[in-house]
């Protein structure tokens, strides 16, 4: 899983031959497949199995909460592995339906292709949004992204998402009440356990994308910049680069998200993105654990299809957030040194020193 | 060689180093002196964590503080901290391997090897596929300073590397750090408390008290000095 | 040019409402090291609880808003109780999203029990009035206005005048240290909880009025008095009513024109996000010892 993984040299390791250290390596691997395995047949029996099984209305719900795994995905990357919290996950998936529609109705673009633009022009924009907050702390970085998702709300607010009228925003008030701003899908993907197979799909790919790079050089990296900025500073890491390229792929992921979104049933209109929904997502992450790869899966399901349920017991979805509020709590209350950026005491000095002295570039 | 001159640095109305000028010759230097006395905080103007106030400090021939902080270690300036840092998330290996691809001139083909053979320099008997998460201080700290030996370091900073070592660890820390000069080229430069371990690595010592430089040179001699002593008693007197 | 007085009356009404909120983060910043994230929402629930106790159960006016405010109080104390020591020593980043925790369970409940339909609470104050020239001044928008002014005032000169605001003053640098001088730590935290709490309850009565009594609505207008405690560092209380009021007027000053009047609720967020780049540079207060 490192660079260890080339044929071993003839060196040897505090004495002992080359052989037991390769040995050693040999047999982690073995857990590891096994659980690969299981989670390769889980996910064929999701993607195949699945729409057979359920209702529309709870395949609808399975897709839904597909496409905010990769949300909350992308938020457990910045989180977990890099130790910057960002409230504006949520302003950051409105900004990537309202792209995907803009790019749907005034381009001829494939769906797949549309995907792709929709992530890149998203990752660029949350790139312009941390790129001046990246030296700024912890706390200081959430709250501009707090503040930046604020601003996006209320800017989206005003110019709705395009619905197909002309103009640079897209959006016609006359055809409001008849064309939604729904993506058009291709027909391919027309029917709902099409439409749902092309999600996990998607989703999957994403989630092959965050452990491409947190096994790469990016994600060690980020583990050092995690761990202690000064000490990554130390051992060369240019971390305002690697902190960019994590809100970069945060964005990416969050934009297509957002894009799949847009092309599912009713599309897109402002109640779809009620500002609670950028804490209750944070939320969730945290309860769902930001360490690993099945946490984001477990806080999409928490967030997406356990209210669902609970309406369908007749029992009021606010009392999960509640719920969702004291997980919070004590998960802040339990959390590890690792949760945030967690400078140790004698160090704390330095790191205000850091950002005073980082020059730009 | 390091040349230091007239290295001042102020901040919130304190004045942590005070015009310091000092050279560090070569082979191991100690750098020791009281609490709050600046050590750390040179530590960090060589860094590049702390910009000063005055003065230049010049690495073999080099200007130093031009240098963007995180270049630094890739024209092969390494460091320990005084809390050790291995990252615990990371595997052995991994974390000396960090500091090979970001600051190692020489490329991937040589990493393993490089990083396998820091590991062997500062003795660390562990599979280097463990998380460091599992290690205790002792190793831990080894691991610190693997990450401060790989690749081809030109100077070595080492912050207290024997803080709440027993002295068995301390006696063979203080093998690996001689063997530092000797054997990879570099100038260490040493702060501690412990003076048995300034004793036996550094032929020379520079001593700091309330950011001035009080004393400096051969390392028996600088531990003999009265005012040396007398700042660690803690006496009025100053200089 | 249209006539902007009006708007000057309401924009100051705000602002003095963003002050005195802005006020009530700060100090309790500088004494707990916590940025209280929940502080819209416990006025909100305070304000839904004044509106229930009037509508519902029937009681006086000056009933209901004086449990506003006290409840603003006690439940921030509970929260800072509970929670509050236990987070004492960690990354103010942690402490904050604590109080994100807190928010939801605030949500939570208000929409549970009171759901998300419009309800509304008017202070009496806005049938006083008068006129300052052409322009109408209800009782509530000089409330709003007076109360920030005086609130700063009162607690900046407690802040460094009294005993117990001292004494929170030095607890923003040094916990330990001040424990070790004698200073009764955890009896100065609750009195800044309780206080910050009391402002909340009152913030929360004083929007419900000026802004209308909406949950989400009210919930996050804490980022309006966020922003003016940016603005002020997280530690000058007069900088930060300056900036509540400034924050307040420009916002208002923007509603007639056509072009940027529908954007004006960016305001603050414009505001918090330059104070953000600007200040975040320098050396902001950001770790308690």
């Amino acid at each position: 899983m490192s660079v260890a993984d080339e044929h071993s040299t003839e060196v040897s390791v505090g004495g002992r031959p080359a052989r037991t250290a390769r040995a050693a390596l040999a047999g982690i691997e073995r857990p590891v497949a096994v659980r690969a395995g299981l989670v390769a047949v889980l996910f064929l029996v999701v993607l195949i199995g699945l729409p057979g099984l359920v209702s529309t209305f709870w395949l609808q719900i399975a897709t839904n909460v597909a496409i905010y795994s990769i949300v909350t995905l992308s938020l457990a990357v910045l989180v977990g592995r890099v130790g910057m919290v960002s409230l504006g996950q949520i302003a950051l998936l409105a900004v990537g339906g309202w792209v995907a529609l803009r790019l749907g109705f005034g381009t001829g673009l494939p769906f797949p292709l549309l995907l792709l633009a929709t992530g890149l022009i998203t990752g660029a924009i949350g790139v312009l949004i941390g790129l001046p907050a990246l030296r700024l702390s912890g706390l200081y970085l959430a709250l501009i992204t707090l503040m930046a998702a604020a601003a996006i709300t209320v800017v989206l607010q005003v110019t709705n998402f395009p619905n197909g009228g002309s103009g640079l925003l897209g959006y016609s008030g006359a055809r409001a009440g008849t064309v939604s701003s729904a993506l058009h899908r291709p027909d391919l993907l027309a029917s709902t356990s099409a439409f749902f197979r092309t999600v996990v799909i998607v989703a999957a790919l994403m989630f092959a994308l965050a452990a491409v790079h947190v096994r790469s050089r990016a994600g060690r990296a980020w583990a050092a910049i995690r761990q202690s900025q000064p000490s990554a500073i130390a051992a060369g890491v240019n971390v305002t680069l690697y902190k960019m390229w994590a809100f970069a792929l945060a964005s990416f992921m969050t934009g297509v998200a957002g894009g799949l979104l847009a092309t599912s049933t009713g599309g897109l209109s402002t109640y779809a993105f009620p500002a609670q929904d950028s804490i209750t997502v944070l939320a969730v992450v945290l309860m769902g654990g930001v360490y690993s790869f099945w946490g984001p899966v477990v806080a999409a399901v928490l967030l997406k299809l356990l209210p669902e349920i609970l309406k369908n017991w007749g029992l009021p979805p606010d009392l999960l957030t509640i719920l969702f509020g004291l997980g919070v709590l004590q998960v802040m209350l339990t959390a590890p040194a690792g949760l945030a950026v967690q400078v140790p005491k004698d160090l704390a000095n330095l790191a205000r020193l850091v950002r005073r002295r980082v020059a730009p570039g | 060689m390091i040349e230091v001159s007239a290295l001042t640095v102020r901040f919130g109305g304190v004045t942590p180093l005070d015009g310091m000028t000092v050279t560090f010759p070569a082979g191991t230097c100690g750098l020791i002196g009281p609490n709050g006395a600046g050590k750390t905080t040179f530590f960090n103007v060589l860094s590049g964590f702390v910009a000063p106030a005055a003065g230049a400090v010049r690495a073999f021939g080099e200007d130093l503080l031009a240098m963007a902080h995180y270049r630094r270690a890739r024209w092969g300036l390494r460091r320990t901290f005084q809390t050790e840092q291995a990252i615990e998330a990371l595997s052995v290996f991994d974390n000396v391997a960090l500091v090979h691809e970001h600051s190692a001139a020489r490329g991937r083909s040589t990493r393993r090897r490089d990083v396998l053979g820091a590991l062997e320099f500062v003795g660390l008997e562990v599979p280097p596929r463990e998380p460091v998460a599992t290690l205790g201080g002792k190793e831990r700290r080894l691991v610190e300073v693997a990450r401060a030996v790989v690749g081809a370091p030109r100077v070595v900073l080492l912050d207290e590397p024997a803080a709440g070592l027993p002295d068995e660890e301390t006696q063979h820390l203080a093998r690996v750090i001689k063997r530092i000069p000797e054997e990879l080229g570099a100038l260490v430069i040493l702060v501690d408390h412990d003076m048995s371990l300034v004793s036996a690595c550094c032929e020379v010592t520079a001593v700091l008290d309330f950011g001035k430089l009080i004393a400096s040179g051969p390392t028996a001699d600088v531990l003999r000095n009265e005012h040396v002593i007398r700042a660690y008693l803690g006496t009025e007197e100053r200089l | 040019m249209p006539d902007l007085r009006p708007f000057l009356v309401l924009g100051l009404a705000l602002g003095g409402v963003f002050a005195l909120s802005g006020v009530g983060i700060v100090v309790l910043y500088r004494a707990t090291g916590v940025l209280n994230l929940a502080y819209g929402a416990v006025g909100a629930l305070g304000a839904l609880i004044a509106w229930s106790l009037i509508n519902d159960l029937l009681l006086p006016d000056w009933v209901a808003y004086l449990v506003a405010v006290l409840f603003g109080g006690v439940v921030t104390l509970l929260y800072g109780m509970l929670f509050g020591a236990p987070l004492a020593q960690r990354d103010p980043l942690i402490k904050a999203v604590g109080t994100l925790g807190f928010t939801l369970i605030l949500l939570g409940t208000m929409s549970w029990a009171w759901s998300y339909q419009a309800h509304s609470l008017i202070l009496p104050t806005t049938e006083l009035g008068f006129d300052v020239g052409e322009v109408r001044v209800n009782g509530t928008q000089i409330l709003g206005l007076g109360l920030g002014l005086a609130v700063t005032g009162v607690a900046a000169a407690f802040l460094r005048y009294t005993k117990l605001g001292v004494a929170m003053r030095s607890l923003a640098n040094h916990r330990e240290i001040t424990a070790t001088l004698g200073v009764p730590v955890r009896r100065v935290e609750a009195a800044a909880w309780f206080g910050s709490g009391l402002l909340s309850g009152a913030t929360g009565l004083l929007l419900s009025t000026l802004v209308g009594l909406d949950i989400v609505g009210l919930t996050f207008l804490v980022i309006a008095s966020l922003s003016a405690a940016l603005i002020g560092r997280l530690e000058s209380l007069v900088v930060t009513m300056a900036a509540g009021l400034a924050i307040g007027v420009v916002q208002a000053f923007l509603t007639p024109f056509d072009t940027v009047g529908p954007y004006r609720t960016m305001t603050p967020f414009l505001f918090a996000i330059v104070a953000l780049l600007w200040f975040g540079f320098g050396q902001p207060r950001l770790s308690r010892a």
